[in-house]
């Protein structure tokens, strides 16, 4: 069965290895994803003003377009996308009055019907992580992971619901499944700087040194993320906007689809790595 | 909408649908032609043209409407009139923003020239933008210049110009591919390769099209290349008298701002008229196909200029104009659309002419088929005759009309008419003006520095244009035209500007006891009546 | 057809006028007695000229339709959109590269689009502009360009954007881009024009230019028709 699934802007442009390795690694878990036949932008950005439902229009519609599949599910992976769909529908369940002042601009009424999924719940829901276990064909043994959520994943917990908001845990419980061992990590749910990159670069490759060392402090050989953004700050910064050259605190940052499609033993050009990466990989558990 | 009538006898075409999908009208042989034309095609009406008794086409007949345009005054006094004043000083002045007109200014510009173009209405507002079908190159391993040139004669009643049609098939490829350079999307196969199909009378199918907006794509990529390119575009400004000099030599034209109301004086060392046909005449008082600004302009300026006209007599009407619903009669159904193998079909539902017969035929055929042999199909504008559409998708299957002609199945389902499903009602319209002033193979006149290109240029299409082979005019003319103005521009010494044919002309016209009329029209006049 | 002599009523710029039932507003302007100059084009729903904005009695609502291809209502209220002064790029298209990079640096506004999909409700040619900004945002040209080709660029999407992205313009740039650098180039086409270059048919041709019309439309009775 296939499951309509929303890529997101990024995911066609810069982020194609995102999307190359969610759709392999849930096609090799039997979780078929299907784009969703027209879509735009979700929005990018959560409006601050609880009010500022033009802002919100564009996610409505493209939950709206998931809910005429009739499937009932929605799957995206970007932590920006799932962040803004997620609360636009939680609005449309919980807010009287944004359900119906978005109605006005859709041309199809929604309610909420459609329930968004991260493909991480989507493994633990529809696959299981004990079973997930059995089937990984290449234990990621003495692999240790720092596991980064970034700020958008968990908060707003009551709208996200997913999980602890400080302290999340379900990559984690996919990266024990993998074999590895994900290692506790203070700044999992800190801010990359974001799209301060633009106009603060040194704020934002500031941030992004402060996640990496402090993965680098509990010995882990690798982080992943489920954003792209989170990866460009943390994977360019360090050595260049930043200015301070190669970090010691550099390490390889991958999106989790490409860590479990590498435990899947899924070709690298499918999940868009790099071989070098792999090479990293190999040498950190050396 | 079809009425309750109508539709009973689209069920009539149904009925012999299925054999007719197996059946090929025989094509006409060269007599039994030439006798249909003669008895049918509105060119040899009876009383529909009077001999012009002023100019260096006197004697001629032309149907009325071109001759109360030639016999008609200027409409600037030409004495009052100060030439000194001059708004624009440039090397080439092309006069039309269609298609012609705008390769000839991309062409002009290429060739290192100062080039304004001015038009009557807005850039790109021209028959060209209406032009559906397609556009012929002979660029097939199956096919040849040479066969084109002989379909484009034979079309033309072997009465085109050699030179001209040379030129028009040997640059054919040529400008398909310039035209694929410039991003023209047209339509292809995976690899590459040109879609083509044939339109009436050609023996290969080399007709390239864009689906039915071949002609919009081609105008606006032209103007949007026109408008990187930076070149100066003056609209809502026709040119409504061409400006010589003492040496006899075209030296520019007098704009009227159709806004403004005032004229202006634009000086050029090369002139180019593109102003395209004249369906807005309404010869015959046929309704057209035409665009809201073909009112014959250049024609006239032209003629007073001195320069000649040729097969002004001969006027093309489109085989299939929009006979119902009312709100679009006369409006173009494409010739594509018989291209992808739809019939024409009478009342009984039987076939009366081979479908891609040359467009003087099929519509000489039509008329027949309704005035004397009375198997049309009555509507409140007359009559028209079954195209039947629909087999187009049980040929091509399902969905083919919605892909490759959306625009004219958006026209007609606007009104409630589904044509992938429902035959339609044509009759034949006003399209094209066969012929019109004189030019060479290098787009010159037989007045110095003025040059023609496209629909307003007579000789290429002989006594009848073949489908497909305008849009290739525009853009082999247009350039041709474009980059020899330019290169003449360069030794052209300008003497003092002078509007002394336009006095000579109104003096002889006086003598005649004519010009009570003005002209150009520039605009036609629908006031208080439902038209066009 | 009831062509009767029913009319209707509209208010042309706010001026009423008795105009018969069942004709286009382009037709009823001109019935009640304007002559355009500006605001129509080629009267069949290609140029883009007459772009209309109306109201219908009892309604909020502001339509938008081509005067040339929409039918008067009774009461109707409505002027037009003569001309819009809208950004157009202006580059050079060889030396462009067919990528989102491209798209942005021109129109850097289409990623400001909101989804309110005004554009596509209003499009006269039923075209999914929202959807094809969409896919310009993420850089499918080749979905963009095919998604607009119907476009008459009349401007009616543009005028009702919150944003203020010209999508008919992004269409035309995206329509180029796949024309001239991302669909693949007709070989035949290339060496057929290396072939007239060469000269190979002027012989064929200069002979058929010598022959009297009797030759010619002999040859032009047996040719033989491709099937």
């Amino acid at each position: 069965m296939s499951i309509p699934y929303f890529p997101g802007c990024t995911l066609h442009v810069k982020a194609k290895d995102l999307d190359d390795s969610t759709r392999a690694a849930l096609a090799a878990l039997g979780l078929e994803l299907t784009e969703l036949p027209e879509w735009t932008c979700c929005g990018a950005v959560f409006p601050l003003a609880q009010d500022n439902y033009m802002g919100m229009v564009a996610a409505a519609r493209i939950l709206a377009n998931a809910a005429k599949l009739g499937d009932g599910r929605l799957v995206t992976v970007c932590s920006f996308c799932y962040h803004v769909l997620k609360r636009v529908n939680f609005a449309f369940r919980n807010r009287t009055e944004a359900r119906n002042k978005l109605n006005e601009y859709l041309e199809e009424h929604y309610n909420g019907e459609v329930t968004l999924l991260h493909p991480l719940e989507l493994i633990r829901d529809d696959v299981g992580f004990d079973v997930l276990q059995d089937r990984v064909y290449r234990r990621l043994k003495g692999l240790k992971v720092a596991c980064y959520y970034g700020c958008t994943l968990s908060r707003p917990a009551e709208e996200m619901g997913f999980g602890e908001p400080e302290n999340p845990t379900i990559m984690e419980e996919l990266v024990a499944a993998l074999g590895a061992e994900p290692v506790g990590f203070s700044w999992k749910t800190k801010c990359c700087g974001s799209y301060q990159v633009l106009n603060n670069a040194a704020l934002a490759a500031d941030r992004a040194q402060a996640v990496l060392e402090a993965a680098s402090r509990q010995g882990a050989h690798v982080i992943i993320t489920s954003c792209p953004l989170c990866r460009y700050n943390l994977e360019r910064l360090p050595v260049g906007a930043a200015g301070k050259g190669e970090s010691e605190a550099r390490l390889p940052v991958l999106y989790f689809t490409q860590l479990l499609g590498i435990a899947l033993q899924l070709p690298a050009t499918t999940l868009g790595l790099d071989s070098h990466y792999l090479d990293a990989l190999k040498e950190a558990r050396a | 909408m079809y009425t309750p009538e109508m539709l009973r006898l689209i069920e009539v075409v149904e009925q012999t649908r299925e054999k007719r999908l197996q059946e090929t009208f025989p094509r006409l042989t060269a007599e039994e032609k030439t006798n249909l034309l003669r008895s049918y095609h509105p060119d040899y009406m009876e009383g529909a043209m009077r001999p012009l008794k002023i100019g260096p086409n006197a004697g001629e007949k032309l149907p009325h409407a071109y001759v109360d345009l030639f016999e008609s005054r200027s409409m600037i006094d030409a004495d009052g009139l100060s030439l000194d004043d001059i708004a624009y000083d440039v090397d080439v002045l092309v006069i039309g923003g269609g298609g012609a007109g705008t390769a000839a200014a991309l062409l002009a510009a290429e060739e290192g020239a100062d080039v304004l173009l001015v038009t009557k209405l807005r850039h790109g507002d021209a028959n060209t933008m209406m032009a559906e079908g397609g556009i012929q190159a002979a660029d097939k391993e199956n096919d040849s210049p040479a066969l084109h040139y002989l379909d484009a004669m034979g079309g033309g009643g072997f009465y085109n110009i050699p030179e001209l049609v040379r030129a028009l098939v040997n640059d054919a490829p040529l400008c398909i591919q310039w035209l694929e350079s410039l991003g023209c999307m047209f339509s292809k196969y995976p690899d590459g390769t040109m879609n083509t199909i044939h339109g009436g009378g050609t023996s290969r199918k080399r007709m390239h099209f864009a689906h039915d907006y071949t002609g919009a794509e081609i105008m606006r990529t032209l103007r949007d290349e026109a408008r990187n390119r930076g070149i100066k575009v003056v609209e809502f400004s026709p040119a409504v008298e061409l400006i010589k000099d003492e040496r006899g030599q075209c030296a520019g034209a007098v704009l009227y701002n159709l806004e403004t109301e005032q004229f202006l004086v634009a000086r050029a060392k090369t002139v180019i008229i593109a102003t395209g046909g004249s369906g807005r005449l309404h010869i015959n008082d046929s309704p057209t196909t035409n665009h809201y600004g073909a009112t014959a302009d250049g024609l006239v300026i032209a003629y007073r200029a001195g320069a000649k006209l040729i097969y002004l007599d001969a006027t093309q009407f489109h085989p299939t104009g929009v006979a119902f619903p009312e709100q679009i009669v006369g409006q173009l159904v494409t010739e594509k659309v018989r291209g992808l193998g739809a019939q024409l079909v009478n009342i009984d539902g039987e076939q009366f002419i081979y479908p891609l017969e040359t467009r003087d035929a099929v519509s000489s055929a039509i008329i027949r088929e309704c005035r004397e042999r009375q198997k049309g199909i009555p509507v409140p504008s007359g009559y028209g005759v079954w195209l039947d559409s629909p087999m187009i998708e049980i040929i091509h299957g399902k969905g083919t009309i919605e892909k490759e002609l959306p625009a004219m199945f958006r026209q007609y389902i606007r009104f409630g008419i589904n044509m992938a499903e429902q035959p339609i009602l044509v009759y034949p319209t006003l399209h094209y003006q066969n012929g019109g002033i004189l030019i060479n193979e290098f787009a010159e006149t037989q007045v110095p520095n003025l040059y023609v290109a496209g629909e307003a240029s007579g000789g290429v299409h002989g006594r009848n244009r073949l489908m497909g082979n305008s849009l290739l005019d525009i853009i082999v003319f247009g350039r041709r035209a474009g980059k020899n103005a330019a290169q003449k521009a360069k030794t052209v010494q300008l003497g003092k500007l002078t509007l002394e044919h336009v006095r000579r002309y109104n003096e002889e016209l006086a003598k005649q006891g004519l010009g009570q009329r003005v002209a150009p029209i520039l605009l036609p006049d629908y006031r208080g009546k439902i038209s066009g | 057809m009831t062509a009767e002599k029913k009319t209707v009523s509209i208010y042309v710029m706010g001026k009423q006028s008795e105009v018969p039932y069942g004709v286009t507003i382009m037709k009823a302007m001109e019935y009640a007695g304007y002559r355009f100059i500006r605001g129509c084009g080629c009267r069949g729903g290609f140029c883009g000229a007459c772009g209309t904005v109306y109201r219908k009695p009892g309604n909020f609502r502001l339509k938008v339709g081509l005067a040339c291809a929409t039918m008067v209502e009774d009461g109707m209220h409505l002027t037009q959109i003569p001309f819009y002064p809208a950004n157009k790029a202006v580059y050079n298209l060889e030396a462009l590269e067919p990528t989102l990079g491209t798209l942005l640096k021109y129109y850097p506004e289409i990623t400001r689009c909101l989804g309110c999909n005004q554009c596509t409700r209003i499009c006269p040619q039923e075209l999914p502009v929202m959807n094809y900004i969409a896919t310009a945002q993420r850089g499918d040209i080749e979905a963009t360009a095919h998604q607009s080709f119907d476009c008459i660029m009349c401007g009616l999407c543009a005028s009702r954007c919150p944003a203020e992205i010209v999508q008919y313009n992004v269409g035309i740039l995206a329509r180029r881009l796949y024309g001239r650098h991302i669909a693949p180039r007709a070989k035949h086409l290339a060496e057929r024009v290396d072939e007239i270059r060469a000269g190979k048919f002027d012989a064929e041709l200069d002979r058929l230019m010598q022959m009297s019309k009797e030759e010619l439309q002999k040859l032009y009775n047996a040719r033989d028709i491709e099937q």
